[in-house]
């Protein structure tokens, strides 16, 4: 057998360090000892304090309002452009598509300050629906490259055939197009539910004093050095993101399995 | 002409103009004001002098050293991430699809969560520290906490799949016949790595520094919680004008200043690409 190369070696550290902080933050979530200089015996205390800490419940339900109204904006916003793109002349595409770009590509940090002149100069009061807005505006570009992505493995065959057949635009969309995409649509509805949900510089620039995330909550409780309780929340966190994730990750390989296989058929239709 | 079809371009065309591109027009027109340093009443002068202010040391001297930690932090980047994706290239099957799998899942855990992390690991007394003392470099282990290689360790870990992704899928596509050949010619495997492999590799190379460097130019987290407030980033420096300060027009002027060399950067590499895929 050949020895290990040396670049093998190299990524097998690098990957291990990749796990090395995560484990420890699980290790100590279960920590007895207060300082966790040391282990003190195993504990759940950490998580019934954080599961029973009003703050922590009302950051949990404001972000998940923040992530349920953006990813309902954004889907909408996302489903109607990826259709427009569709048969939209190649300049004005070309443009869209810059656009769309520029939305995920510009740090968060610059137009959510932006955002933040904006409400500041025409007195919008900060909180729930401004996140939303910032929100928005990143998550939908997500999702309109996801749900591109999906229409361009397609063609207008089915979609024309029940137009032909007598079907008005908007019983072609929810019988015929929207079956179709779906796998895209409910991947890029976890994903950009994620994204929200874990957002920290948005939420903390356009929250104000009246909305506080459960990100920004952990923030700010890093900041004052409350760590027991920071690693419960962070592992239960950590875990609701990564399932998402992990899901998405599903739909969108089988979504992509199943296209490969419809396409494979297709070409041997020809 | 409007037509039934371009109704469907408008909720992007409303949200995006209203909330993405006036916000940014905003911020052109205040970096050109005056701010009342007492009413915090906002002037319009079309006064250069936000700009001016940047390259005052006081202002300049933090944001250079921003963009160094930024820069440092993607070449950690790079440095780290080519060995993981070359190895990546070179398996096949499950072996590969599963160290894909490794190499994202840190990534889909909470960003907040992952920072944190590390500060257990790089404060005083904690394991980096005590490795430090036990090779005999630190000293009375203290910890590398709150120092900018610490903003720039967060960076990495946070940052790293966006450079191994790109660099991957550059890697993957190079033809092992052509590394053979230069080998049959007489290269060395390193003459060969240098020769072939990096200039095929280069649009990876590009677009993984593209997708790491932007972000961490205007990161504003990692410096929270690893800075400690002494290490700041650009982004921090911005976000600090306008969230601490109150000075909208310098902090404007700072975020127009940060876009357009990053508008550049983009150019710059958008045009490498060109030049690297014509040669490929």
């Amino acid at each position: 057998m050949r020895r290990p190369s040396l670049v093998a070696v190299i990524a097998i550290t690098v990957v291990t360090l990749l796990y090395a902080p995560i484990v420890l933050v699980i290790i100590n979530s279960f920590n007895a000892d207060k300082l966790l200089v040391a282990w003190g015996g195993f504990t759940t205390e950490w998580y019934s304090e954080a599961l029973s800490d009003e703050r922590v419940r009302n950051a949990f339900m404001t972000s998940i309002k923040v992530a349920l109204l953006s990813t309902a904006f954004s889907l909408v916003i996302a489903i109607t452009a990826a259709m427009w793109t569709r048969r939209a002349l190649a300049g004005r595409r070309r443009l869209f598509d810059a656009t769309t770009f520029l939305r995920i590509i510009l740090p968060e940090t610059v137009f959510a300050l932006g955002l933040f002149l904006l409400f500041a100069r025409y007195d919008i009061p900060l909180g729930i629906p401004a996140i939303v807005i910032g929100h928005v505006v990143f998550n939908s570009a997500y999702a309109t490259i996801i749900i591109q992505a999906r229409f361009s493995t397609m063609d207008t065959t089915l979609e024309s055939a029940a137009a032909d057949l007598g079907a008005p635009p908007w019983r072609v969309f929810r019988r015929v197009t929207l079956p179709l995409i779906l796998p895209a649509v409910i991947a890029a509805s976890l994903l950009v539910f994620s994204f929200s949900f874990d957002d920290v510089v948005t939420s903390l620039f356009l929250g104000g004093t009246n909305a506080e995330t459960l990100p920004v909550l952990l923030l700010g409780m890093i900041r004052l050095h409350v760590t027991p309780e920071v690693n419960a929340i962070g592992v239960m966190v950590m875990l609701t993101t990564t399932a998402l994730f992990a899901v998405a990750a599903g739909v969108i390989s089988i979504r992509s399995a199943a296209g490969a296989r419809a396409s494979a058929k297709q070409g041997r239709a020809t | 002409m409007i037509t039934r079809r371009s109704i469907l371009v408008v909720p992007t065309v409303v949200w995006a103009g209203i909330f993405f591109f006036i916000p940014l027009g905003l911020l052109i027109f205040y970096s050109f004001g005056q701010i009342d340093i007492f009413t915090f009443d906002v002037t319009w002068g079309w006064t250069f002098e936000n700009y001016q202010r940047i390259i005052d040391p006081l202002y300049f001297k933090p944001i250079m050293r921003g963009v160094g930690i930024s820069l440092l932090a993607t070449s950690m980047c790079l440095v780290i991430g080519f060995p993981v994706a070359l190895w990546m290239s070179r398996l096949s099957g499950i072996a590969q699809s599963l160290l894909l799998v490794a190499v994202m899942v840190p990534f889909w855990a909470s960003f907040v969560v992952r920072t944190y992390a590390l500060v257990n690991l790089l404060s005083d007394g904690g394991p980096v520290a005590d490795a430090l003392q036990a090779v005999g470099v630190g000293n009375g282990a203290p910890g590398i906490m709150y120092t900018p290689l610490a903003v720039a360790i967060g960076i990495v870990y946070s940052y790293l799949p966006l450079m191994i992704l790109p660099l991957f899928v550059a890697l993957e596509r190079i033809d092992p016949s052509l590394l053979q050949a230069s080998a049959d010619l007489g290269a060395s495997s390193f003459r060969g790595f240098r020769r072939v492999t990096l200039p095929l590799a280069a649009p990876g190379i590009v677009a993984g520094c593209v997708l790491v460097g932007i972000p961490a130019t205007g990161e504003y987290v990692i410096p929270a919680i690893l800075g400690g407030g002494k290490t700041l980033l650009v982004g921090n420096v911005i976000a600090d004008q306008f969230l601490k300060l109150g000075d909208y027009p310098f902090g404007s002027a700072l975020a127009v200043a940060l876009m357009l060399a990053l508008m550049a950067v983009l150019v710059i590499a958008r045009s490498r690409l060109r030049n690297a895929e014509d040669v490929a």
